[in-house]
């Protein structure tokens, strides 16, 4: 296969251009899960455990089944009875209307055995914390990563400075909640899915339901958001197809606010204690942290410690620890943003010991020839040179301050097939089995095929979101583009070469003198023949030309730098931070769609003023609920609060396509934070930095 | 119980039978099939749901977004309700245009509710629109792909083409010139006359069928929501004589259906409070203030409710009347709504009867007043603590003096000791000192999920100091009163 052409030869990519399916969702005609809708469909609701830890006695579901409406109910939906966290799944219903569900789910009577629990890390971790699950310690083994000799790194560092981060649990909450519209039609079931994964989810759901492949379809045309939430399976659709063959109907099932909350996952919350060496002349010559985190009853809270810089000893110790709540999921560059907090701040805190500016510690320190190239474009643009010296030392009570930190991200991707259809009229169909976000992929689908034939976005019809195209997988860690944008190269290049088979008899000329371009199909050398597309696929007369590819290698590749500076103002009478300004500098080798690679990194960035300042999930510690499930007590950024954002984008074209969903939100809450000591001389160790904190820090450092 | 309701939804005469309590959201997504109106919380937070609402004024259509979520389908009869389905052209219109052009729009779902707030500013400002109004109404928007930027940015184009309207004060010329200019569909014109044709006899007037009374709804939907569709309701909206603000004397007489937006756009209330525009954007989203109505505010009894808190240092009175027909006889009662409270959302108020009107004196040319609030976003957040302040001076002291203060009782409380101590006393440095103290001693905040209970006493003395440095910035150097705490 060939390789992408030079960026100055693209006539769509590493360009600007609106999404494809922009008016469909601007004029409200795109459909999502929960705009579903078929001829006698029910609506269905899940019971959620009221109590962090119990044994399901009995469930009642007699006064349910009276009400006037109800067509399935299901009581064995827990698989043993032991409820782990308050909202686990423990009943379902399905009604003709969606406003009796309410009523329905408050006549379940339900006998709980209550048992203990344990919400908050550090408590859990504690000998006398009631056990998560009976026979395993709350506080799983270490896992222990370890690199050249932290004793003598430590024995060669001239300053070693020990600090302790926390970070809170964040919530997905995208905001098309999870859930399913299924039906039966006889023994096949076709499910309409908020998910990332169309494959992934038949995959799940023909395992969970014992059924085979074929007979379950997904289908996601559109969806509401994700962020690393929507990468499973989701028990509701489980559950929505037994109430859809029971009541032998269609079934939407849409978790409420509050279940999506409680049930879909969450970023796990952590706790770092570190300890960073280094000589006088800015070397960090070892490192050593003791990490914990907590995925509720699940696993997976690591936190990637060192982030980003390169440092010769590192010794690593993490402990996940279960606690009474939900199962943490994948969310937006998962551990990174927990390690990038703590990370960025001890940086901070070892350039100021050694007297060296943050920006030339981390030139030191940083080995990514890409990053080192972007500190320099974004201190440049961001005017870094104008950083107070000295903390805190604006008059009055309203004090501003500078920081940086530093974004990175790993994986690409492999694995997509597609296919093509092309037809004696021009049309264009692009098949596969992907899915987009809102990222942009169905566009950027258009925009490779498009290129590939040289023809207009406009002219390729793209079909993706439903587990009957080509397999691809789940749309997460900035997997997507790498594995699909090859894969539509591949296969439109196939189409090419097909089409140019038929061109060449045609003319009579060679294939390789076939060349694609502006819409017209044209015979170089001595020829010079030339046919409209339209034209020369009426060629086809009435076959159609179909083909098949796949990814290949050489088209895209893994690894993201990139840089933030922020810039804040700290109200020393009231306690708040507000954002003023950020400046981001970005790479992911060859862009695809400059407009929609923009889009994802402001949104990460925003994303990431978010978690540095509002949100968090809070329990009552006597009953074990959350008490901000929802949008009025569980804050999420908004307009106001969003400062002006410059984003700067590094191109790398021969590096291939990568992914950018997840690098933009890791750097941003510790460029923050360190902007916050700059402006006030107080360092919060603690996400989110709410004013309660700052008030007490600044009330601390006066004592 | 069910309700017919005839209304204009879009461009079509709708005729229909519904509980008055159902959800408009509900209606338009389950009965009657437009789903670009998205369902993203139900409870006015997300935005995601929101329409607007047109009536017919004597100053032409007058429309507003509401979040239909806490919309009640009674209350729509003979009033126009644009759903995204009803902005739509051939082509794109101007707004759609932009938030495509700039990538705005990225999963979507919040993309439908943004269109419709965007088309309102440019209904409601025209040539004006500028860059605070798209920030003022996207505020009440959640969008988790956090395109922002990307919305602020499409506001900018939008304003670029708002440049060739011609400025005009209203909102049905404005109205006018967007159809004229391929903005708006042109059935908007059509919809004063049909409106009129359509105008009948309120549903429920002349009598309350019930004491379950929907006012605004914002706060009882979220409460209550899932049980008020099946119940007789009365929607107190179709009683306009409750609404309106007027001067008596030297009185301003409040209805208690007169919604915050009312209330802060109306000129005695900007004249009496200058600053409350300010205020207000602390507050709710420009969609719940559309619906908030002060007496509902006032009946919730939340707490840490600022406009309560504000009403309560302007040492506001509250009008009663006795709705039940087996008590018809009894008078219209007064209170002063610092009495109004006997305990955490115990109100000193028969259920059957209903708060008609509030009442404060306008302030004297030499009276102050000032509202500060604490919340963990800047904007749109319920506070941790509020405080207000109503203060006149004579010769340095104080004349008169009313404080309140939210988020640190299981009431909305009037600091009555600190004001007894303070009224009559010179102002000064360490009579504020000592005030204060005796304010530390009224409040008695709890921890919860706004702040711990310490937190919350730090913000009670910052709030509280910030009052004088604010009204007083000759007399108080901001030093000396940090050293108060210091």
């Amino acid at each position: 296969m060939s390789k992408w052409k030079p960026l100055e030869k693209m006539k769509i990519l590493g360009k600007k251009y609106p999404r494809i399916d922009g008016a469909e969702k601007v004029t409200g005609r795109a459909r999502y899960t929960y705009d579903q809708f078929k001829e006698g469909m029910l609506y269905g609701a899940i019971l959620g455990s009221r109590y962090p830890a119990a044994k399901i006695v009995k469930i009642d579901d007699s006064m349910v089944w009276s009400l006037p409406g109800v067509k399935a109910v299901l009581t064995d939906v827990h698989p043993t009875g032991r409820v782990r966290y308050v909202g686990e799944e423990i009943a379902a219903v399905a009604a003709t209307t969606p406003e009796i569900l309410g009523e329905a789910l408050r006549l379940f009577r339900v006998e709980y055995e209550k048992l203990p629990f344990t919400l908050y890390l550090e408590e859990a971790m504690k000998d006398e914390a009631p056990r998560v699950f009976p026979r395993r310690s709350n506080v799983n083994k270490p896992r222990i990563r370890e690199e050249g000799n932290v004793e003598q790194g430590f024995a060669q560092a001239e300053v070693v400075l020990e600090d302790t981060f926390r970070t809170q649990v964040q919530i997905q909450t995208p905001l098309e909640s999870h859930g399913s519209m299924v039906y039966w039609d006889g023994d096949e079931l076709i499910i309409y899915d908020s998910t990332q994964a169309v494959h992934g989810v038949r995959e799940g759901i023909a395992k969970m339901l014992d059924m085979p492949l074929h007979k379950v379809r997904v289908i996601c045309h559109h969806m509401g958001g994700g962020f690393g939430s929507k990468l499973q399976p989701g028990i509701y659709t489980v559950i929505a197809a037994r109430l859809a063959k029971q009541a032998n109907a269609p079934v939407r099932l849409m978790l409420d606010r509050q279940l999506e909350f409680l049930t879909t996952g969450n970023r796990p919350d952590s706790l770092s204690r570190i300890k960073m060496g280094a000589k006088r002349d800015g070397t960090i010559t070892a490192f050593f942290a003791k990490t914990y985190g907590t995925a509720g009853i699940g696993n997976g809270a690591g936190v990637r410690l060192p982030i980003v810089y390169s440092i010769p000893n590192v010794r690593h110790e993490h402990h996940d620890v279960y606690t009474n709540a939900g199962a943490a999921r994948p969310f937006r560059a998962p551990g990174c943003p927990q390690a990038s907090f703590a990370m960025e701040q001890m940086m901070d805190e070892m350039a100021e010991k050694l007297g060296m500016d943050p920006l030339q510690f981390r030139l030191k320190n940083d080995s990514n020839p890409t990053r080192q190239k972007e500190w320099m474009i974004g201190a440049e643009r961001f005017g870094w040179h104008r950083r107070k010296v000295t903390p805190a030392s604006d008059p009055g009570p309203i004090k501003r301050g500078m920081g940086l930190g530093a974004s990175i991200w790993w994986p690409g991707g492999r694995g997509t097939k597609a296919s093509m259809k092309i037809y004696s009229d021009g049309s264009v169909e692009v098949f596969c089995g992907t899915q987009d976000l809102g990222t942009g992929t169905r566009t950027h689908i258009a925009a490779v095929a498009a290129e590939e034939l040289g023809l207009e976005l406009k002219q390729i019809k793209v079909h993706i979101g439903d587990s009957n195209y080509p397999r691809s997988g789940a749309s997460g860690g900035s997997t997507t583009s790498p594995s699909v944008a090859p894969a539509i190269k591949n296969t439109a290049e196939k189409a090419r070469q097909e089409l140019g088979k038929i061109l060449a008899e045609h003319w009579n000329v060679s294939p390789e003198a076939i060349i694609f371009s502006d819409g017209y199909v044209i015979a170089s050398g001595e020829a010079k023949q030339r046919l409209s597309w339209k034209e020369a696929c009426g060629l086809l007369e009435t076959d159609v030309l179909e083909v098949h590819g796949e990814w290949s290698e050489g088209l895209s590749s893994s690894g993201v730098a990139g840089c933030q500076f922020a810039e804040v103002e700290v109200d020393t009478d009231t306690g708040k931070i507000r954002v003023l300004r950020i400046v981001a500098v970005a790479d992911c080798g060859l862009i695809l769609d400059r407009l929609t690679t923009e889009s994802q990194v402001n949104g990460g960035i925003i994303q990431g003023i978010s978690y540095a300042l509002f949100e968090e999930r809070l329990f009552d510690p006597q009953t074990g609920a959350m008490v901000n499930p929802n949008f009025e007590t569980y804050k999420i950024v908004g307009t106001m609060e969003t400062p002006e954002i410059e984003v700067i984008l590094f191109d790398e074209p021969e590096r291939g396509v990568i992914g950018i969903g997840e690098p933009p939100t890791i750097p941003t809450s510790g460029a923050i934070a360190n902007a916050v000591y700059n402006a006030i001389g107080v360092r919060i160790k603690s996400l989110p930095m709410t004013p309660d904190k700052v008030l007490q820090a600044l009330a601390n450092q006066k004592a | 119980m069910t309700t017919s309701i005839r209304f204009l939804l879009n461009d079509q005469e709708m005729d229909m039978t519904v509980p008055p309590g159902l959800l408009v959201l509900d209606l338009l997504r389950h009965h009657l099939e437009k789903t670009g109106t998205k369902e993203g919380c139900k409870e006015g937070d997300c935005g995601a749901c929101t329409v607007l609402l047109g009536e017919l004024t004597d100053s032409g259509m007058h429309y507003r977004p509401v979040t239909s979520c806490l919309l009640p389908a009674g209350e729509i009869h003979g009033k126009h309700l644009v759903t995204v389905e009803g902005l739509n052209l051939n082509h794109l219109t101007i707004v759609q245009e932009a938030i495509v052009n700039e990538g705005a729009t990225q999963c979507g779902f919040c993309t439908p509710a943004i269109v419709v707030s965007l088309t309102y500013g440019l209904m409601e400002k025209g040539a004006n629109f500028d860059d605070e109004d798209v920030k003022y109404v996207l505020s009440g928007h959640l969008c988790r792909c956090t395109g922002y930027a990307s919305l602020l940015r499409a506001g900018k184009l939008i304003q670029q083409k708002a440049h060739s309207l011609t400025p005009s004060a209203t909102q049905s010329e404005n109205i006018l010139q967007l159809i004229e200019k391929g903005i708006l569909p042109s059935y908007f014109s059509e919809v004063p006359e049909k409106l009129k044709r359509m105008a009948s006899i309120p549903p429920g007037n002349g009598h309350l069928p019930s004491a379950k009374f929907i006012a605004g709804g914002t706060d009882i939907y979220v409460q209550e929501g899932e049980s008020l569709p099946d119940l007789a309701v009365t929607l107190l909206n179709l009683f306009p004589e409750m609404k309106g603000i007027v001067q008596k004397g030297k009185n301003l007489h409040i209805g208690a259906l007169t919604t915050f937006e009312e209330f802060a756009a109306h000129p005695l209330i900007q004249k009496a409070i200058p600053r409350i525009k300010d205020y207000m954007l602390l507050n709710a989203s420009l969609q719940v203030r559309n619906r908030a109505t002060i007496g509902g505010n006032i009946v919730n009894a939340s707490p840490i409710a600022d406009m309560v808190i504000l009403l309560l240092a302007l040492n506001a009175e509250l009008i009663l009347t006795e709705t039940s027909p087996t008590q018809k006889d009894k008078p219209m009662r007064r209170i002063r709504l610092r009495n109004f409270y006997k305990g955490y959302k115990k109100l000193d108020k028969s259920p059957t009867e209903l708060v008609k009107e509030i009442v404060f004196s306008i302030p004297e040319p030499d009276e102050q007043i000032h509202f500060e609030k604490v919340s963990k976003r800047r904007h749109l957040d319920i506070a941790s603590v509020n405080s207000a302040i109503r203060i006149s001076l004579k010769d340095n002291i104080i004349n008169q003096i009313h404080l309140s203060m939210g988020g640190v009782a299981p009431i909305p409380l009037y600091l009555s000791q600190t004001c007894d101590y303070l009224s009559g006393k010179e102002l000064n440095l360490s009579n504020i000192q000592e005030a204060m103290e005796i304010a530390q001693t009224e409040i008695s905040p709890i921890s919860d999920i706004r702040g711990s209970a310490e937190y919350k006493r730090l913000l009670s003395r910052n709030l509280f100091i910030a009052h004088f440095c604010e009204l007083f910035p000759d007399q108080f150097s901001l030093k000396d009163l940090l050293n108060i705490h210091g």
